[in-house]
């Protein structure tokens, strides 16, 4: 028990700061990752029809395979591997930015690949008819993805959205190989210190389960409140 | 007196299936037209292809004298003069009751909200939904849900109704009341094209009955004509099986 003392006297703030970090990382994760989703599943779903002009039909079709081209990519790739590409490759350009900007950057862009999915197959799983009804009252394309589709696709993903940042939590643990200061590397430089590795992962590992736990059920407690049916703990990616 | 809708050859498949087959026909104004038949008849792509969520494959069709299928035509702007009733209702589940009446008047017309809200009521009050103005669609009944689907089209004041088998998907005790709302229409004399497998209301509100059969028009009059001497033995046979149940 001493060693398990020892570890959280002695890194103490620097565990708060890590938690603060894997926090902030999920969550801008997230919420980066939820918007550009947006664009992307539209991007993705662009259908040709016989009435666009030649140019419309070529804009369509590029934004669509890009989206597709997108989302296979970085679901195909681990984010330990996208980290360190992006983190080494913008210092080659000249931009040099912090780990810490690094990481939010790929986990924003790792999380709007499997969020695009998931807004995707909630636009296609809705009713044909909320779309021709809204066609038949003039409302554009535009228009009815804007007031129609998009807010009923939004709400019927607010469980897996939520499971994403679930998951982000965990999986950022990944983003301490480019030092960014997230909880899994503060523990793991208490580990070394100290040469305790059981113990420093056993505290981390409870620290992630109370930071998933309370999450899973805040966000259970507002999908109750907007009425969405909700969904066990997720697995990771 | 010239025609509102213009329908000339047209001709429409899914894949192998030809469904319309050289369709010609006139829609006049203050015209209930009612279209009857089997299913699989071309009946429903029939309506459909005159607001264009169908596109045909050849032929014509003149909305107001001008040519619909032309690209450079705007289709969103058609659409804002073509009321639809669909047979799943097709309510927009993230609105309340008057809410689905005025996203059309509001985004499209470009109308206030103050004077698409007095419109709205004006027409949920003729389907005598007024008490239900702020219920959420998902708690409403079929017979309903399809009045307020007649109130959404009616608020946006089109030239013509197209009724797409409306009653088709309610529990019988509630046909009679959209059926009754859609008598209330028919005389305020708006045109209404009616896609329908309620006979009794064909005879008795349509002006012109079509029956169609295997992507055509057999054979099509007053419902008199149709109901008690139809010409063609196809007619006669389809009136006969489904009057006969």
């Amino acid at each position: 028990m001493d060693n398990f003392k020892i570890i959280i006297k002695e890194y103490f703030t620097q565990i708060l700061i890590g938690i603060g970090n894997t926090l902030l990382l999920a969550l801008v994760g997230t919420v980066v990752g939820f918007f550009l989703a947006l664009i992307f599943a539209n991007l993705r779903i662009l259908k040709i029809e016989k009435r666009d002009q030649l140019i419309v039909k070529i804009l369509k079709k590029i934004g669509s395979t890009f989206s597709k081209i997108y989302v296979t990519v970085f679901r195909g790739t681990p984010m330990i591997v996208q980290a360190v590409i992006f983190y080494y490759s913008f210092h080659q350009f000249g931009l040099i930015w912090t780990p810490m900007q690094a990481g939010l950057f790929t986990v924003s862009l790792n999380t709007t690949a499997y969020l695009t999915e998931v807004i995707r197959g909630a636009i296609q799983s809705l009713d044909k008819g909320q779309m021709e009804a809204a066609r038949s009252l003039g409302l554009s394309k535009t228009k009815a993805m804007i007031y129609i589709i998009i807010p009923q696709a939004v709400k019927n993903s607010m469980a897996p959205i939520g499971n994403e940042f679930i998951i982000n939590i965990k999986d950022t643990a990944v983003l301490s190989i480019i030092q960014v200061f997230d909880l899994f590397s503060v523990m793991k430089s208490a580990a070394g210190t100290y040469y305790l590795y059981v113990e420093s992962m056993l505290i981390a590992a409870a620290i992630y389960l109370i930071l998933t736990l309370s999450t899973s059920m805040l966000l259970r407690y507002l999908e109750q409140k907007i009425g969405v049916p909700s969904k066990p703990l997720p697995s990771s990616n | 007196m010239k025609p509102l809708i213009r329908i000339e050859k047209l001709n429409k498949s899914f894949h192998n299936n030809q469904v319309l087959k050289n369709i010609d026909l006139n829609i006049y104004e203050g015209e209930v037209v009612c279209i009857i038949g089997a299913s699989g008849s071309g009946k429903s792509t029939l309506l459909r292809c005159i607001n264009l969520l169908e596109e045909p494959d050849s032929g014509n069709i003149y909305f107001e004298d001008q040519n619909i299928l032309d690209s450079q035509f705007n289709l969103n702007k058609l659409r804002t003069k073509i009321g639809m009733v669909f047979q799943s209702f097709n309510l927009f589940n993230n609105y309340n009751v008057l809410d689905n009446c005025l996203i059309g008047p509001t985004k499209v017309l470009g109308l206030s909200k103050k004077d698409a809200k007095e419109k709205a009521i004006y027409y949920l009050t003729k389907v005598g939904l007024e008490n239900f103005v702020h219920q959420d669609v998902n708690r409403l009944s079929g017979g309903q849900k399809q009045r307020v689907a007649i109130a959404r089209a009616l608020t946006m004041e089109p030239r013509v109704m197209l009724f797409d088998e409306p009653t088709s998907a309610l529990d019988p005790e509630m046909v009679g009341e959209v059926l009754s709302v859609m008598r209330e229409v028919a005389k305020s004399r708006m045109t209404m094209v009616v896609v329908t497998h309620e006979m009794d209301f064909a005879r008795e509100v349509a002006t012109r009955v079509i029956y169609m059969d295997d992507g055509q028009i057999i054979e099509e009059g007053t419902p008199e004509q149709i109901f008690t001497k139809p010409q063609h033995p196809r007619t006669n046979e389809f009136l006969r099986r489904i009057l006969e149940r």
